[in-house]
């Protein structure tokens, strides 16, 4: 089956770190930056990412992510460089086109924290099961409910992109085009979508009855097949990072007071 | 006090006012096996939702009379602590996997997580049973992989490992090929020496009748007969409550024979000796021969779906009118022909003809008023509030103006006898409703060929005969029907051409009598005969014998 999830086990030690960790990681490296506010702490949260990402083997898959989203970074550059409202030093011009120091900061600022979050998340996504986040969470006091949503996502949503072309399949037979003109394609798009929603709230009602019988509703105690088998320093890193974004804080207080 | 108890149970869903159980007493007494039959709409899969408490917590409604499982309140105790005691197995495997697993073994210790069972205790259940269900193979599988005999058989597992006291098997074999029908019937034979009691719903008559201690016939909701498997079947009139006794009981009813309690035998271990050495047979024999021009034609066709892996390995296939079926094992490439000649697919090499005409260029939507595909699943294309509309749809896609389209889908819906269904919502409708509905909207497009994928599932006797009347008629109507089946019945009664496949290749073609009388050709295809025609030679019978008529008209019985 084809699968949506972006984890794959790689082997590296990452991938045996608790997910809970690199929530605490991702915590940090999404908090301490804008608590100590200089543009070099974004640089150095960027670069303990890619130090982290490396070791794990895992950059590669981590870099697809990146380029993605550097559309919406060049558009806010060429936006905020042109238009912010608090341009006033030129640093360059393309033709008739003057780009703004000020504003070009604020959206390498922007840039910063989109690369940083992106890159602070893949280490999590990339590297840990959506399955195993979910049960620690439940283990840990989250609904079952919530935890059972998490991991099912990524199995029923592909199946449901089974279940379209099946759909496409069955209207096309009846005559529907599917293809060419986009007008054709929005036709098509009711037919289409409405057996999808349908089936799958069919599919849905029977799947909570499978549940119900299983046991699934019930409140009482649950127990788990596996223990997660903790990460020599799992409890260590977390400890330190949450001393860190503690020590951004503290330090952030007394510059202001100062 | 029997184990389940059931005393006046009458109950009627939200929003209807007709009442889907009433009156319903039974007892059911520990390690015993109870079939359920009647025709769709009966009540069968009411009254197994009432035994674990879905009827009345889940689907509400109004509830009245008891249902006491081990002196619970299946009204009152949650389905969850029910669910200690009761298991439940439906039609549709891939709806029972939580999906929220990615190996079997973690589906199927779902349940077990939710009983709080401790770990080495759900390690040893899980590898017991995955054992014994012959799945252990797969326990690092991701389940939506497997195929469907499989994957039923990781439902069933997941719920055997809860232990429960009695498990409810509701149609479990319906929406399978016969392998995979095969394999959750194994299990069944398993369950049966284990002890546990079973309660099975069931269409295919035949296993009902070898496997149940007692039979209940439900009709309209209400209980008919009770009684051994021999006292039910043999029952006069039951045909009437939509249920076809097994071709044994058929037959020896017109014969006569009897066992010496006074019932007829309901399988062929009881009738063989009341029958052998008494009967003889005389040999019919016929060719099928081609009747009319060709319609379609399939040029030494090949097909994959992934590079170096064929699915059809040079396929050559004249159609001419005769009605034809195409059977074989999943994935010895039915569907992926079907699909090719529909246009859905295009050939990797070879060609496909229509009329004499090369389809390569033409897209499955413009081939529509010519071939026509109705798909196994109904719900995969209904999308109008109305049936009529449904129906409508595919005759407004091909141009045909709006009062003759309405015309054509009147009399599509007259042929399907849903003409009462015209103005109703599909979804209100039952699933074997809903398929006629699927059915209907393909010839009401007046297609010249119309190729039927798996029509029989989900239907009951009475919709098997109603297709089989249909075929009639659209090959009356100068229609090609071609049709995947996994009915050999149905092959036996309603087709003039057989094709056999097998491995991507046709291993064997011709009339049903010249397809059935080929055991090397069934054998290596993994299909079986149909009904009368394994009686007949059960009893010594060389050749083939198709229907119940010619049966008893080619057979001499001494009394």
């Amino acid at each position: 089956m084809k699968s949506i999830s972006l984890y794959r086990d790689n082997g590296t030690w990452l991938c045996r770190v608790h997910p809970f960790t690199k929530l605490m990681y991702i915590a940090a490296a999404i908090l301490c930056p804008p608590i100590l506010g200089s543009l070099w702490a974004y640089a150095a949260a960027i670069v303990v990412d890619i130090i982290i990402l490396v070791s794990a083997k895992s950059l590669k898959r981590a870099k697809n992510l990146i380029i993605f989203s550097f559309t919406i970074i060049l558009t806010i550059f060429i936006i905020k460089g042109l238009f912010d409202a608090e341009n006033a030093t030129p640093a360059f011009a393309i033709g008739p086109a003057v780009f703004y120091k000020e504003g070009l900061m604020k959206a390498l600022r922007t840039g910063a924290v989109i690369i940083n979050m992106l890159l602070s998340f893949s280490i999590l996504v990339l590297t840990s099961k959506p399955e195993d986040i979910a049960d620690e969470m439940e283990r840990h006091g989250f609904s079952p409910r919530l935890s059972y949503v998490i991991s099912s996502v990524f199995s029923i949503i592909p199946q449901m992109m089974g279940t379209m072309d099946t759909i496409t399949d069955a209207q096309r037979s009846r005559g529907m085009e599917t293809e060419g003109s986009l007008g054709k394609r929005m036709k098509a798009f009711i037919p289409l979508i409405t057996p999808v929603v349908t089936s799958s709230l069919i599919n849905t009602r029977e799947r909570a009855i499978a549940l119900e019988v299983r046991g699934f509703g019930g409140k009482g105690k649950r127990s788990y097949l596996r223990t997660w088998q903790k990460h020599r320093g799992d409890k260590a890193m977390t400890i330190s990072l949450a001393i860190l974004i503690i020590l951004a804080s503290i330090w952030r207080v007394i510059v202001w007071l100062i | 006090m029997a184990y389940i108890e059931i005393e006046n149970l009458k109950y009627r869903y939200p929003r209807t006012d007709r009442l889907a159980l009433d009156g319903i007493t039974l007892k059911i007494e520990k390690g015993s096996f109870l079939g359920i039959i009647g025709k769709n709409g009966s009540g069968k899969s009411t009254l197994a939702s009432a035994i674990i408490g879905l009827v009345p917590q889940f689907y509400k409604g109004a509830y009245g009379g008891s249902v006491r499982i081990d002196g619970l309140d299946a009204a009152k105790v949650p389905v969850t602590e029910l669910a200690r005691k009761v298991g439940l197995v439906f039609q549709n495997p891939f709806n029972q996997l939580s999906g929220a697993k990615d190996k079997v073994y973690d589906e199927v210790c779902f349940g077990m997580q939710n009983f709080a069972i401790a770990p080495d205790e759900m390690a040893r259940r899980a590898d017991d049973i995955l054992k014994r269900l012959g799945i252990y193979e797969f326990r690092d599988r991701n389940p939506f992989d497997l195929s469907g005999g499989q994957m039923q058989r990781v439902a069933i597992a997941s719920i055997l490992v809860l232990n429960p006291d009695v498990i409810i098997l509701d149609e479990p074999t319906s929406q399978l090929d016969p392998a995979g029908s095969e394999e959750v019937f194994r299990v069944v034979e398993k369950l049966r020496e284990s002890g546990i009691t079973v309660i099975m719903i069931e269409q295919k008559i035949d296993k009902i009748a070898d496997y149940s201690d007692s039979i209940l016939l439900l009709d309209d909701g209400r209980m008919i007969a009770y009684g051994s498997p021999s006292e039910v079947l043999s029952m006069d009139g039951i045909e009437s409550h939509g249920v076809l006794p097994p071709a044994v009981t058929r037959i020896s009813r017109k014969l006569s024979i009897r066992k010496p309690d006074g019932y007829l035998p309901v399988n062929i271990e009881e009738a063989g000796p009341l029958m052998k050495g008494r009967i003889a047979f005389r040999d019919i024999s016929d060719k099928s021969r081609s009747t009319g021009p060709e319609m379609l034609r399939a040029e030494d066709l090949f097909f994959h779906y992934r590079e170096g892996l064929d699915v059809l390995k040079g396929v050559n296939l004249s159609f001419d009118a005769r009605p034809t079926a195409i059977i074989g094992q999943n994935g010895a490439g039915k569907t992926t022909l079907a699909k090719l000649m529909k246009g859905l697919l295009k050939p990797s090499s070879g060609k496909i003809l229509f009329k004499g005409k090369d389809t390569a260029g033409a897209t499955a939507a413009s081939l529509a008023p010519s071939i026509g595909y109705v798909f196994q699943n109904p719900d995969d294309q209904i999308f109008k509030p109305r049936v009529i509309d449904e129906v409508m749809f595919g005759p407004l896609n091909i141009g045909m103006a709006a009062e003759k389209a309405k015309e054509k889908a009147s009399a599509a819906l007259h042929m399907v006898k849903l003409d009462n269904a015209m103005n109703r919502n599909p979804y209100d409708l039952d699933l074997h409703e809903r398929k006629m509905v699927a059915l209907a909207s393909v010839i009401a497009m007046e297609p010249d060929v119309i190729i039927l994928d798996e029509p029989t599932i989900a239907q009951d006797d009475r919709g098997k005969d109603m297709i089989r009347g249909i075929i009639k008629e659209l090959h009356k109507n100068g229609m090609l029907v071609i049709s995947i089946l996994h009915d050999m019945d149905l092959v036996a009664l309603s087709f003039d051409r057989v094709i056999v496949m097998a491995h991507g290749q046709v291993i064997k073609d011709g009339s049903p009598r010249e397809v059935f009388s080929d055991s090397q050709a069934l054998m290596e295809a993994g299909l079986e005969l149909p009904h009368v025609a394994s009686l007949a030679r059960a009893l010594g019978d060389d050749g083939i014998k198709l229907s119940e008529e010619e049966f008893l008209s080619s057979c001499t019985f001494t009394g």
